[in-house]
């Protein structure tokens, strides 16, 4: 069980984003990607999700072996991929529960009833303690960034994906916030669930352990390795690696 | 005998009538409301037998009311009051409802002491039609002191291609008392030209607090409607209006209110949805002709096909009118490539100090709230459903009726369901 991407290629109507991306996130595995600004780390998120914005001129995604390189993004969302978007959009007039609701329903053939979504929805808001005013109102209309991040994290928490992909979910966070979006994503991941945190700082991965870290510079993947890799970019920055991706190229 | 009040007022009607040419609305810039296609002449008034249960009538009726008990209610079929109801403990504390003919006989005091007090037949040719020819009418007084919570229903028919109806409703809503009034414009889809042209007035008498709502649905027949709806707001009265156009061949609505007296306060919700080769022009005016009075107006629209809509709103603020607070905003949204709309937001202020502001905006879907949504599992066109009704949800919800509200988003949601294709392609071109 594995999401997939293969020498991704990625292009916008201006210019080329990603130029062979590799990757693979397995089920139970955490995933960090790291990259300076403008390195590509959301446009590969997006393209993952299907935006259109995005056009992919080589390479592959493949869910679990089969290629959906070409799906819908609500077809991929109802296969199991999430993304918290880095920067989420907002839905005028249409409600955090009911928003909830009509997601979860679009998973499944029967609706689901509304003591059992009312449940679901209860412990979910309690794991991140979210105020039970907030599902009452209109998405992301008016949502603090942290609001907005926690919006994003119960919106994963009701729709339990097999991937899901985390787009700097940690920025603009309080600590106190972000210990609370750490320990909901602790509580959903395992065995069950793959999880790519893009992410600029290792705070958050002090909370939730990466089993390998990415690190993405001009559109490639230029490094990988453990979580120490994380850990040594915090120190050093990212002039080492252009450095040594330099001296690689010349 | 009709008594003499209303017989000048029809004659004066009738020469106004006559004497008018078929009227066309310019505006600055491209917009147009002309009834060159309307055949008047082949247009006239229908008569019809009353009916013992509604569904006798055409379905549209019955699936616009779905039930639900009121406290009183009048169908026009064409030019003929078909259906009457009226809730009788109501009637014993003295609440009327019936046709507004049957009212001039039985209460002749009352109708010549409010009857067009804010209409006038020097308006235009066809504010004198509906002054001149209107048969039927709906005749509506709540009195003193007393709450209904109940609907109290008047609705329009027209059910055949060829039929000039001409309505006038007058309502009263006495002091102290509490009353919803709903007006239905309906009719099913038929082939041919019809005219609905009527007079609305409402009087909301100190201290009362009255909702109302006008539902329009003329289904996808040409039925032209040209009418004026007028509320007056009494001191320390309050009267929230929620106006609702889904369908019509051509509408050309000016709708007022007029806080009239201080401490009046009045909210207005408006919204349309216009579709296929459907015009729909309103001008609202929020009159406000006394100081501390309050208004807030927030009117929204979404087109499909190559309808055109306009909407304009006024604030007009007289002399001497201050410590007035109001607020005036009005969105389009275009879900089509071959719509038009226009939102004009406009303020006349002739006092100081006072608190008034307007704006309006011409917008669309956004492509990045769709993939937002399809993200989350929601196909393309649920997503823009969703969106559509969360656009409109701010003005749905003011009506505050489970069942009315049912049914506006029912029909938005088939509306968009029609027009699906067209849609889709639109949002993800741009
Ligand atoms: N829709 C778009 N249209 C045009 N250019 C885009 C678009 N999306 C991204 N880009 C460009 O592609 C490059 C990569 O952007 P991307 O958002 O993927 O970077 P990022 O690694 O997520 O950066 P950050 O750390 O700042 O979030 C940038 O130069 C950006 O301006
Ligand atoms: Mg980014």
């Amino acid at each position: 069980m594995s999401l997939e991407i293969k020498n991704l290629h990625v292009r916008t109507e201006e210019k080329e984003i990603l130029k062979g991306v590799d990757l693979v996130v397995r089920r139970g595995e955490t995933h960090a990607l790291m990259g300076p600004n403008g390195s590509g780390k959301s446009t590969l998120a997006n393209t993952i999700m299907g935006n259109p914005n995005y056009e992919v001129t080589e390479g592959q995604i493949l869910l679990n072996g089969e290629d959906i390189t070409e799906a819908e993004p609500d077809e991929r969302a109802r296969a199991g991929v999430f993304m918290a978007f880095q920067y989420p959009a907002t839905i005028p007039g249409v409600s955090v529960a009911n928003f909830l609701r009509t997601a979860v329903n679009a998973k499944r053939e029967e609706p689901i009833s509304v003591k059992e979504f009312g449940q679901i929805l209860r412990a979910n808001m309690e794991l991140l303690k979210v105020d039970p005013q907030f599902t009452s109102r209109y998405l992301n209309e008016g949502f603090s960034g942290g609001e907005k991040k926690r919006a994003e994290i119960l919106q994963m928490a009701m729709l339990k994906p097999e991937f899901a992909v985390l787009d700097e979910t940690d920025s603009g966070l309080d600590i106190d916030a972000l210990r609370i979006v750490a320990d909901g994503v602790n509580a959903l991941r395992g065995p069950e669930m793959g999880t790519l945190i893009i992410t600029h700082y290792t705070r958050i991965l002090n909370y939730v352990r990466p089993d390998f870290v990415h690190i993405m510079l001009d559109g490639r993947i230029v490094r990988e390795g453990g979580p120490e890799l994380a850990d040594h970019l915090e120190e050093q920055g990212y002039d080492w690696i252009r450095e040594e991706v330099g001296a690689g190229a010349a | 005998m009709p008594p003499s009040f209303l017989e000048e007022r029809r004659k004066a009607a009738l020469e106004v009538y006559e004497r008018e040419p078929i009227p066309t609305w310019r505006r600055s810039g491209f917009w147009t409301t002309s009834l060159r296609k309307l055949r008047l002449d082949e247009l006239g008034p229908r008569r019809y037998d009353p009916v013992a249960s509604l569904d006798e009538l055409s379905p549209v009726v019955t699936d616009a009311l779905r039930g639900e008990e009121l406290a009183g209610l009048i169908v026009q079929r064409g030019a003929s009051t078909v259906y009457t109801e009226v809730d009788p403990a109501l009637a014993g504390q003295g609440l009327i409802v019936m046709p507004l003919e049957q009212a001039v006989e039985e209460h002749t005091e009352l109708v010549e002491r409010w009857y067009m007090k804010r209409l006038s037949e020097k308006e235009g040719k066809f504010p004198a039609a509906s002054a001149a020819f209107w048969t039927g009418g709906a005749f509506v007084y709540v009195p003193r002191d007393i709450a209904i919570d109940k609907p109290l229903q008047v609705v329009y028919l027209i059910d055949e291609p060829g039929t000039a109806q001409y309505a006038h409703t007058l309502a009263i809503v006495d002091e102290g008392s509490k009353a919803y009034l709903r007006e239905y414009c309906l009719a099913p889809d038929f082939e041919g030209q019809a005219l609905h042209a009527g007079g609305f007035e409402l009087y909301c008498r100190p201290s009362s607090n009255v909702k109302l709502a006008h539902l329009q649905d003329w289904g996808a027949g040409e039925v032209h409607d040209i009418s004026t709806k007028r509320v007056e707001i009494a001191a320390d009265a309050h009267c929230g209006w929620v106006p609702i156009y889904l369908g019509g061949r051509l509408t050309k609505q000016t709708l007022d209110i007029i806080t009239a007296e201080r401490g009046a306060d009045m909210r207005h919700n408006g919204l349309y949805f216009t579709e296929r080769d459907e015009h729909l022009d309103v001008f609202t005016t929020d009159l406000h002709e006394q100081g501390h009075t309050t208004g807030d107006t927030v009117f929204k629209g979404a087109l499909t096909g190559e309808s055109r809509a306009s909407y304009e709103g006024l604030i007009e603020i007289v002399h001497g009118a201050q410590e007035t607070n109001t607020y005036l905003q009005t969105h389009s949204m275009l879900l089509s490539p071959k719509a038009k709309a226009d939102a004009i937001p406009s303020l006349i202020v002739k006092t100081d100090s006072v608190s008034a502001s307007h704006g309006g905006t011409v917008g669309e879907i956004d492509e990045e709230q769709v993939f937002y949504m399809q993200t989350r599992g929601v196909p393309r066109l649920e997503a823009i459903r969703i969106l559509v009704e969360g656009y409109f949800e701010e003005i749905v919800q003011k009506l505050d009726d489970e069942v009315l509200e049912a049914v506006v988003r029912e029909r938005i949601a088939g509306k968009l369901t029609e027009a699906a294709a067209e849609v889709e392609e639109y949002i993800a071109q741009r």
